[in-house]
Order: structure tokens, then sequence, then C-alpha cells
């Protein structure tokens, strides 16, 4: 069971589908691995229903059956549904990633840190795979907008916890953290940012792997 | 008013409850689940006359029409093609069968909005609203309990938080858009819809960690 949630006020967002399609996935992805969060959403589109069906119904055109079962009787084949080629992770994450991780283009910011970028969405943020060797260490950042982890494989820990699989993690611009990856196993996280990481030390420019240089 | 006026009035009255209470989720299931096996188009067509005009009352609390008058229409029609399509995965003892359309019409007004403002359809919502909901942890009694819970629970909440959790709920608004519109502090809106969500007695307090 996952430790680190997404807010309500984000889960209500995601029941409504009105929170941008970085976040929409990150939620996604924890979804999977909470029972309390998925426990919840059902609840939270219930009270849409609910919702829904006491909105004053608006008619629709006399034709409008007509119409539909004319194409229901055109189309009556339903398009094949293109299932991910990359079975690893939960499907909103899956259908980004070709079969091999390997496939993907992968930047080394670091010696320990690789990142691979893999869609801007509608309102900028950028979704991407942040894989981190084991017991390696992230210099201290902070971040110009908000970060969103989702851990996937391996834990790390930072100033305020550590995490495992499924747990979702926000970052603050007021945040400055340094995330040190647990000593056994590589670390494999979806990372959903506003804009790219800034660090507070020399190291600065290293951090700042989706700046395209 | 004479005593006649007041039976007829009552009598009405209880006659329009009949009908309204007389399709129950227990009924729509049925239909939905006529279509699922037998193609029953009758089935549909009751399914259509009821659902049809909440999608597009839906579509227009959304703002659809103002990028295209035709858009409600086509919102109606896409999301009963996909009902007919998706009839045979309907199972109620893991949603009600208004909650089971709700989410087909958020994700194909999504996928929509997608389409006019010519994103990259990279994930598409069924990939990210694919959530088989585990039957053991909902089941169909707790399913209609759930309803009957937020049905009453908003009976009883006051205008201003059910006007905020229609917003938040239907209208395609972030927190944050409903809050420019009504012209509240951000965190007013957002704890309006935790206090209904809290008088509901619904678990996502629990998260409140
Ligand atoms: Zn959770």
């Amino acid at each position: 069971m996952s430790q680190w949630h997404p807010q309500p006020d984000q889960l209500v967002e995601f029941a409504a589908g009105t929170c941008h399609t970085g976040m929409s996935v990150a939620i996604s992805v924890h979804l999977h691995y909470c029972t309390q969060c998925r426990t919840a959403l059902s609840e939270l589109e219930s009270t849409s229903a609910v919702l829904f069906e006491q909105q004053s119904a608006v008619p629709v055109t006399d034709s409008a059956f007509e119409q539909l079962m004319q194409r229901i009787q055109r189309e009556p084949e339903v398009e094949p549904v293109v299932e991910p080629v990359n079975n690893r992770f939960p499907k909103a994450l899956s259908t980004l990633l070709p079969a091999s991780l390997d496939d993907l283009d992968w930047r080394q910011p670091m010696k320990n840190l690789r990142v691979s970028h893999l869609m801007t969405d509608e309102s900028g943020m950028i979704i991407g795979l942040h894989h981190m060797k084991a017991g390696a260490r992230v210099p201290n950042h902070y971040h110009r907008g908000e970060e969103i982890s989702v851990v996937l494989e391996g834990g790390f820990s930072d100033q305020l916890g550590s995490y495992g699989a499924g747990d979702f993690i926000l970052r603050t611009p007021d945040d400055t953290h340094s995330p040190q990856t647990d000593a056994h196993e590589d670390c494999l996280m979806l990372s959903v940012v506003a804009a790219p990481v800034k660090l507070t030390g020399a190291l600065g420019w290293l951090l700042n792997p989706f700046l395209k240089a | 008013m004479s005593a006649a006026n007041v039976i007829s009035i009552l009598s009405s009255k209880k006659a329009r409850t009949m009908t309204q209470t007389s399709q129950t989720a227990d009924d729509w299931a049925d239909l939905l689940e006529a279509v699922a096996r037998r193609q029953d188009t009758k089935a549909f067509e009751a399914l259509f006359k009821h659902f049809g005009p909440l999608i597009k009352a839906f579509a227009l609390s959304s703002g659809l029409h103002s990028q295209g008058d035709h858009l409600p229409e086509e919102l109606v029609q896409d999301v009963m093609l996909a009902i007919w399509r998706k009839s045979a995965s309907y199972d109620r003892r893991k949603a009600a069968p208004s909650t089971w359309i709700f989410t087909i019409a958020r994700n194909q007004r999504i996928d929509m909005l997608r389409r006019l403002n010519k994103y990259r359809a990279d994930v598409s919502a069924d990939a990210i609203w694919d959530l088989e909901s585990d039957t053991e942890l909902f089941g169909e009694i707790r399913q209609s309990r759930i309803q009957d819970k937020v049905k009453s629970g908003l009976y009883d909440l006051p205008v201003d938080q059910r006007q905020v959790m229609a917003k938040v709920f239907l209208e395609d608004k972030s927190h944050q858009e409903v809050a420019d519109e009504m012209k509240l502090p951000l965190g007013t809106v957002k704890s309006r819809v935790r206090l209904a969500m809290k008088k509901m007695k619904l678990s996502l307090e629990a998260l409140d960690l």
C-alpha cells in the first residue's frame, strides 16, 4: 500500500476530468498501486454521476436517435483498440513507451541519473522517466514549478520522507531536496515537471536535462 | 382549494414520484445488459431518451457549443455510440449505470476537446481512466449505497456548496477556474468541495493525512 497520495482536490479534478494530462497520467499510475485512492475516486465518480443525473435535461434533435442507429449500421466495426507494446507499467504510462526502455532517448545529466522525455502536455508539463542508480544521490535542488514524481520501481528518500513503488510525491517551488536512492536497487520514476529544475549549487547545469542544448 | 383538488395534486405528485422511482438504477442496468446480450435496440432507445438529453446538458454546461454549435449533439452521438459498443464491458457489480455513463461522457468530452484543440493524442482518455474497479471492494450493494448517500447528502447542502459542486464536477473547470468565475478565493472553493464530501461521509477525508 502506497503511503504518499495525491491531494483530495487533485483527485476531485481527476474524477471530473479537468486536470492536465501530465497530472492525469501521474494520478492514474498511482491509482494502480493504491486501493485507498481508488475507493475515493469511485465515490467521486458516483458524486459526479448523481450531479449529472440531476441536471435539467436539454432535448436532443428529433432525428438524433435515428441518425445514431444509421451510424451504428454504417460503422458496425469497432476500431481495434491499440494495446501498448510495453506491459511493464500501468496503461496510462505504457502507451507512451516502446517495448524496451533501452529504445528510449535517454540523456545522462549525471553519472548515476538517466532521464528520458516522453511528451509535453497541453499545459506545458513535461512527462518523463527518471532512472537513478542504486545508492545515488542527486544534489540539492529546488523547482521553478511543480514537480510530481511517482515511484515505479525501487525507492528513494529525501529530507521529507522515504518512498516506494506507487508513492505520489509533489514538490512545490519552495521545496529544496536532495533525493537519495535506496542502497541495493535502482529507482525508476515517472516525473511530471512544469519547468526545468534548477540546482541551488554549482552543479546547476547538470540537472537541467530537459533543457535541450 | 377544494378537497378534490388537493387529492388530484397529491395523486399527480405521487404518480410523478412513482414514474421517477420506477426507473431505478436496476432498470438502467437491465437495459444496458439487454443491449450487450441481444443488441436490443428498444432498450437502447430507452437509454438514449433518458441519457441523451443529460449528455447534451453536460456538453452545454462544459461550454462545448462555444467551439461549434453542433458539438453538444455530436457529443451525445459519440457517447451513445460508445455505450452501444462498450455495453458488454458494463458490470453492475462495479458501477451504477449512471456512474458508468458519466465516466464515458467525461472521457469522450476530453478526447473531443483534445481533437478540437489539436493536442497530440499521445495518450487517450480511455488509457488514463482505464481503471477496472475492484469488484470485491465495491460491489453492487455498496454502489447503490454510495449513490443514495450522495443523493441525500447533496439534497442537504446549502445552495452555495451545491453550486460549487456542480461547477467543479460537471462544467469542465478546475478549482482555480471556478474560483475565478465565482470571484472566490481558491481555498474557499476547495474547502467547500471538501466540506460537501465530508457531509456525505465519503472517504475522501480519509486521505487528509
Ligand atoms: Zn493513494
